[in-house]
């Protein structure tokens, strides 16, 4: 591998920070799906990255079903952001606070 | 086994001719849709420069050795490896030449036909889109990457079938050949990882190699050889899976010419003849692979003999002469297949498009209607369907005989004489209902007087060009028939001394019969299948074979599978999770009472607990 692995693993580090920070600060719920995409391909960059680093293939297949499982959550979780949208009319997730009264 | 991929003259010749329409079709759908006449230029323009380019490769591959393979690691690891690439030899660049000239002639005639349609450049992008994945499928160096392009080519065909979405009839055929081919395509899928798993490697050179078949059972091999088949019978449109072709006519004509009949639907035949090393190692499946062509062949040319509706006439042309090319390669001569493949493609395109040019003037499929329309009247196409129809009965100096005749001469090298009696009777029908629609309309009765003018000289020439150089080209392939063989590295099979009279006899007794029938001036113009009712609603209902998949359908699949998962959707799995929720509900209650309310507080929450107990692992 060209780039060192090291580096690999800081970058995959410092994406899954900026998708933690996006989770932790934006107040709009569809941001905060977007934040943990971006999370979950920090996670298959280490996937990747370990599979060459160690050669194995499994590494690899996780990939594939860490993207289809990436893909799922959106849908699901953007047919959720619209369910919530039609109930309270906004998609502040400060606002979804009624299961408390 | 795999070479690296040198940036050479080759390399790069391939690349622009697969990679421009590519390029096109992502221009024309993202970015200038709503320019008409800019999309179609640069749609026509990029399959230009593909179809040059990959005219010049052939040229100057012409006297190659050995194959050329440009292929990369694409995944890999201990137990097998993918490779990607490109892989020319002389069966897929005969093919590439042929799927790029042709897509460039009914892309230009394509300017005629669907002039002032609302999806005009959702048309050309469509078509880009299948010159990209057609020209990759006849190049793709392993057996997945070809499967990969396979399915796209039938997207391509599923989309441009229901091109006009708001007939239901269109997005109900499209909907029918994409199920139908997804068929066999599972069957393929599932032979390809069949051998993926066995062999380690599925790249064409290494499955035709001599040690791939060593290396399996020979019962594990016909089951591989015949999984892949089942692709081939879905794709090719052959018994049992044939129903789909005709109803894929809804398209427009220039896709029905393009897709259905020269092209993507012979895919098929050439993944056999792509494969045909390979395949003749398992007779036994080679023979069920003839026995599959045969009754496809006679099956469809009966269908063909009783339809009133032109376009559907050619699709069971189709099927019969994409039976008679799996016939030719299942007899065992690949240079057969692939050379009714090449010849076909150019004069059933042509017969397509000429149907077309009477379609768009007079709005009709009904070849009656058309004949007394004064169909006649346009010329160019009468002329060149008169052309293509004789070359599809086999007359000669035509093209068609050249290549049929190959076919049947494998046929009669074959022990049992049933397969060459057939392949003659073929021969018969295919006259037969070649010259059906040609005399029905050269011979019109109570003609309509209608002074048909046409509207647009320039736009009736780009759909007569096309028509002027494919008919030379059906006239003039015939005669290379021993280069391409010489090309092709195949023999040419020994031919008999009597069977080129008898064959020519068998063509010109059909072509006279359908004179006798539909031609003189006190003709009938009713058939003799057509006289006996039974026998016609038999064959124009398709063999019942329509009606045996919707009682299959409803029998087995809904009767067996569907309703009793139903059942088991509603009752057990709604139902629990319906009792889950209420739990869940309940104990949401007690719980709401711990909980901040703040989505994000949670969030980090959660965050530090998962960190801390991370942390644990290391630090304990």
């Amino acid at each position: 591998m060209i780039v060192p692995f090291n580096h690999v693993f800081m970058l995959a580090g410092a994406v899954f920070f900026l998708g933690l920070i996006c989770i932790f600060t934006r107040r709009n719920l569809i941001m905060t799906l977007i934040g943990i995409e971006v999370m979950m391909n920090a996670a298959a960059i280490v996937f990747v990255a370990s599979a060459v680093h160690w050669n194995r293939l499994e590494g690899q297949a996780f990939v594939l079903f860490i993207i289809g499982v990436a893909a799922t959550e959106v849908a699901v979780g953007l047919a959720l952001v619209v369910a919530a949208h039609r109930v309270t009319g906004s998609v502040d997730p400060d606002r979804y606070n009624f299961l408390k009264w | 086994m795999t070479s690296t991929a040198p940036m050479d003259l080759t390399f790069l010749t391939t690349a622009v001719a697969v990679g421009l329409p590519f390029f096109a079709f992502l221009t024309i759908m993202i970015f200038i849709r709503a320019y008409p006449r800019l999309s179609a230029a640069l749609s026509i323009g990029s399959v230009g420069v593909s179809m040059v380019a990959a005219l010049s490769l052939l040229f100057r591959l012409w006297s190659v050795q050995h194959p050329i393979e440009y292929s990369g690691l694409w995944l890999g690891g201990e137990e097998f490896s993918l490779f990607f690439g490109f892989l020319l030899d002389p069966s897929s660049l005969l093919m590439f030449a042929l799927v790029g000239v042709i897509s460039l002639l009914v892309q230009i005639y394509s300017l005629g036909y669907m002039k002032g349609d609302p999806g005009f450049s959702r048309y050309y992008a469509f078509q880009s889109l299948f010159a990209w994945s057609m020209l990759s499928l006849t190049i793709s160096s392993s057996l997945i990457q070809l499967y990969i392009f396979w399915e796209l080519v039938g997207l391509c065909s599923y989309l441009l079938i229901g091109f006009w979405y708001e007939k239901f009839s269109a997005t109900q055929a499209g909907k029918k050949a994409f199920v139908m081919t997804r068929l066999g395509d599972a069957a393929f899928f599932l032979g390809a990882l069949l051998l993926l798993l066995h062999l380690g490697n599925v790249s064409i050179l290494e499955i035709n190699g001599p040690s791939a078949a060593n290396r399996l059972s020979p019962a594990f091999l016909t089951v591989c050889v015949l999984l892949i088949f089942g692709g081939i019978v879905g794709k090719s449109a052959q018994f049992p899976l044939l129903t789909w072709l005709p109803d894929a006519m809804e398209g427009p004509t220039p896709v029905s010419a393009l897709l259905h009949s020269a092209t993507m639907v012979a895919a098929g035949a050439f993944l056999f003849a792509r494969l045909f090393p390979f395949f003749s190692h398992s007779p036994a499946a080679m023979t069920v692979c003839l026995a599959v062509g045969t009754i496809s062949m006679l099956m469809a040319s009966t269908m063909a003999m009783v339809e009133r509706d032109i376009k559907k006439v050619w699709a069971y042309s189709t099927i019969s002469q994409l039976g008679y090319m799996v016939m030719g390669l299942a007899a065992g001569s690949s240079f057969a297949g692939l050379f009714h493949l090449a010849t076909h493609a150019i004069f059933k395109a042509l017969l397509f498009l000429c149907a077309g040019v009477w379609i768009h003037y007079f709005e009709t499929n009904d070849m009656y209607e058309i004949s007394s329309k004064n169909g006649r009247s346009l010329k160019i196409p009468l002329f060149c369907t008169v052309l293509a129809a004789a070359s599809l009965s086999g007359l000669p100096p035509l093209s068609g005989y050249f290549s049929k005749e190959t076919i049947l001469s494998v046929l009669l090298q074959k022990d049992n004489p049933l397969w060459f009696v057939a392949g003659l009777l073929g021969v018969f029908m295919t006259a037969y209902y070649a010259f059906r629609p040609v005399f029905i309309v050269l011979f019109p009765r109570n003609l309509e007087q209608s002074s048909h003018e046409i509207p647009n000289k320039a736009l009736y020439w780009a759909m007569a060009c096309p028509l002027i150089l494919l008919s030379a080209m059906t006239a003039g392939l015939g005669f290379f028939e021993d280069s391409l063989s010489g090309f092709l590295r195949t023999p040419l099979p020994q031919e008999r001394g009597w069977l080129l009279p008898a064959s020519v006899a068998v063509g010109l007794f059909g072509v006279l019969l359908t004179w006798y029938e539909f031609g003189r001036r006190t003709a009938p113009r009713i058939g003799f299948v057509e006289r006996y009712a039974p026998v016609k609603t038999f064959f124009l209902k398709r063999w019942l074979l329509d009606d045996l998949y919707a009682y299959l359908l409803k029998t087995v699949i809904y009767r067996i599978f569907a309703e009793p998962l139903t059942r088991n959707d509603r009752r057990v799995i709604d139902g629990g999770i319906k009792e889950f929720c209420r739990f869940t509900v309940s104990s949401g209650r007690v719980f709401s009472h711990v909980q901040a309310g703040l989505l994000r507080f949670n969030l980090m929450v959660l965050f530090v607990i998962l960190t801390l107990v991370g942390l644990s692992f290391f630090l304990l």
